[in-house]
């Protein structure tokens, strides 16, 4: 069995290489002389980061008693998470709504492959695609980078969820199923609680990628702090997009944290109560420490 | 109630190839049926069968209960809703057969409560499936059955893992239900606990199909090992 994944994978490296030879016309030369261009590009343009982004602009002047908060770092990264937050919780609405039409085991065909098709469809269309048409349609700003990016999450979670159901444990459906529970009901209140792990993790990756990915929307004028990248790299200032792009991996890894803490009360880690620093440091009024109640 | 809750008339069970002879029979209410039979014979697929969740290879099986909340099903891993709380699970069983009404929310969790109390778990109606014992979720899941009151209740294996006291428990709790009409169909491993219960006994044995009342089958045990 462990050889034939061992070839299996060998295999698949392979083909792999074989693409990425045809794709760079056997060049490879080229691979190190791109590594040496990044190396200066980073030390000489990139480094060190400019943290001025962090301080209050100049224009409009700031009326705001904490300095940065009017800043452009801060304003896009709110603008950003805003965007991202209001499109995944939209997006989210719209995908629990269909995810249970197109799961395989919930529906039949002749419902769920309609619902697939419409899911994929929806999908085909990268955000950025769908934020260039909303920028036609309604305009430029914020509102067209929620409505983007709201439709590319209902495609991309729908099916996240549609396979999560499918991937299931059949025995709680099919108990549902024989004591004549509606498919309805079926989803409401078996797939969906049972899955409900999965589900929260899957909503905070969703924030964490349009929180990513409202960086790429901004450079065609859907607003957040892709747009204010997207000025700094016209105009030459690395350093600056540097800062941002730091500020945006912070904020990737609270998020990330979040997740972490949010799944814990929804998974079988956090029913296992350890003592926390936290706990053992602020103990409350009349509470013994450790050490204390050793004695 | 029906005179009759399910006729089974030439059913060939099986997923690709059969795995009996055509059965053929009828189970009226009140009946206790015991499913016995060694490991992997299709003892899970003939309740699954009866259940309408496998489609049957020839043959009919035709349940005479309410499409609503006529029939209880508890799988072999007991169909819980592991990250729900226990109550929540044993309001899918009492909401099942429920119309609709402003008073409904609290005759359910009336129910559901009577039920959790009946196999001793209401202390624990709060709590998530996932932190119960292999033998608190059996007792959820029976009482998930109980709150749904159906006419016949398929159950597979769910006192295998409970001990004697416990699975006394559990079949005095059902025991109002059998009372009044309702039949239960059990696949059993422990022969123990079968025996006790049983008033009726389908074995599934090298492909065939025998369905004998206790008596019968304890002498068919007995001349077997004289033999």
């Amino acid at each position: 069995m462990k050889i034939r994944l061992f070839v299996i994978i060998g295999a698949l490296s392979l083909l792999a290489f074989l693409l990425l030879s045809d794709l760079a016309d056997g060049d490879w030369g080229r691979f190190g002389g791109g590594l040496s261009n990044l190396v200066v590009f980073f030390t000489e343009s990139m480094w060190p980061p400019d943290w001025s982004v962090l301080q209050p602009r100049t224009y409009p002047a700031c009326e705001s008693t904490v300095d940065i908060t009017c800043s452009i770092g801060y304003i896009g990264m709110v603008e950003t998470l805003k965007i991202a937050f209001v499109s995944t919780i939209l997006g989210f609405l719209g995908a629990i709504l269909l995810s249970p039409l197109a799961a395989r085991n919930l529906q039949s065909i002749w419902i769920s492959i309609p619902v697939r098709i419409f899911l994929s469809a929806v999908r085909s269309l990268p955000s950025l695609i769908w934020a260039i048409l909303f920028v036609i349609v309604i305009g430029f700003g914020p509102l067209s980078g929620v409505l983007a990016m709201t439709f590319y999450t209902v495609g991309y979670l729908g099916k996240l969820q549609y396979e999560t159901f499918e991937g299931m444990n059949s025995g709680p459906i099919e108990a549902g199923r024989a004591m004549g529970l509606s498919s309805r009901a079926i989803a409401t209140n078996i797939v969906i609680p049972e899955n409900s792990n999965h589900l929260l993790s899957q909503l905070i990756f969703m924030f964490e990628y349009n929180v990513r990915h409202g960086t790429v929307i901004g450079i065609v004028g859907a607003g957040g702090i892709g747009y204010y990248i997207t000025n700094y790299l016209k105009f030459l200032q690395y350093e600056k997009v540097f800062a941002l792009l730091i500020l945006i991996f912070v904020v990737v890894i609270i998020i990330d944290l979040i997740s972490f803490f949010a799944r814990s009360f929804v998974n079988e880690q956090g029913d296992v109560r350890r003592p926390t620093w936290m706990n053992l440091l602020l103990k409350k009024t009349g509470e013994k420490s450790p050490a204390d109640a050793a004695k | 109630m029906e005179d009759t809750l399910l006729s089974i008339s030439n059913l060939v069970i099986g997923y690709d190839e059969p795995l009996s002879d055509p059965i053929t029979l009828t189970v009226g209410p009140g009946e206790i049926v015991a499913v016995l039979g060694p490991s992997g014979i299709g003892k899970t697929t003939l309740l699954r069968t009866v259940a309408n969740l496998v489609m049957p290879l020839g043959g009919r099986s035709e349940l005479h209960v309410e499409p609503a909340g006529g029939l209880g099903y508890i799988p072999q891993n007991l169909g819980l809703v592991r990250h729900a709380t226990v109550a929540h699970n044993v309001a899918l069983g009492a909401g099942v057969r429920m119309k609709w009404s402003f008073g409904m929310y609290a005759e359910r969790r009336e129910r559901v409560m009577e039920a959790l109390a009946a196999v001793g778990m209401d202390h624990k109606a709060s709590e998530p499936v996932r932190r119960l014992s292999g033998g608190q979720k059996r007792r959820v899941a029976t009482a998930r059955t109980l709150a749904q009151q159906p006419q016949l209740i398929l159950a597979d294996e769910f006192l295998s893992e409970l001990d004697d006291s416990n699975a006394t428990a559990v079949m005095e709790a059902v025991f109002p239900l059998l009372t009044k009409g309702s039949s239960l169909i059990m696949v059993e491993h422990h022969e123990g606990h079968a025996l006790k219960y049983a008033t009726r006994i389908w074995e599934l044995l090298d492909g065939r199909f025998s369905d004998l009342s206790v008596e019968a089958w304890k002498e068919r045990q007995q001349g077997g090992e004289t033999e």
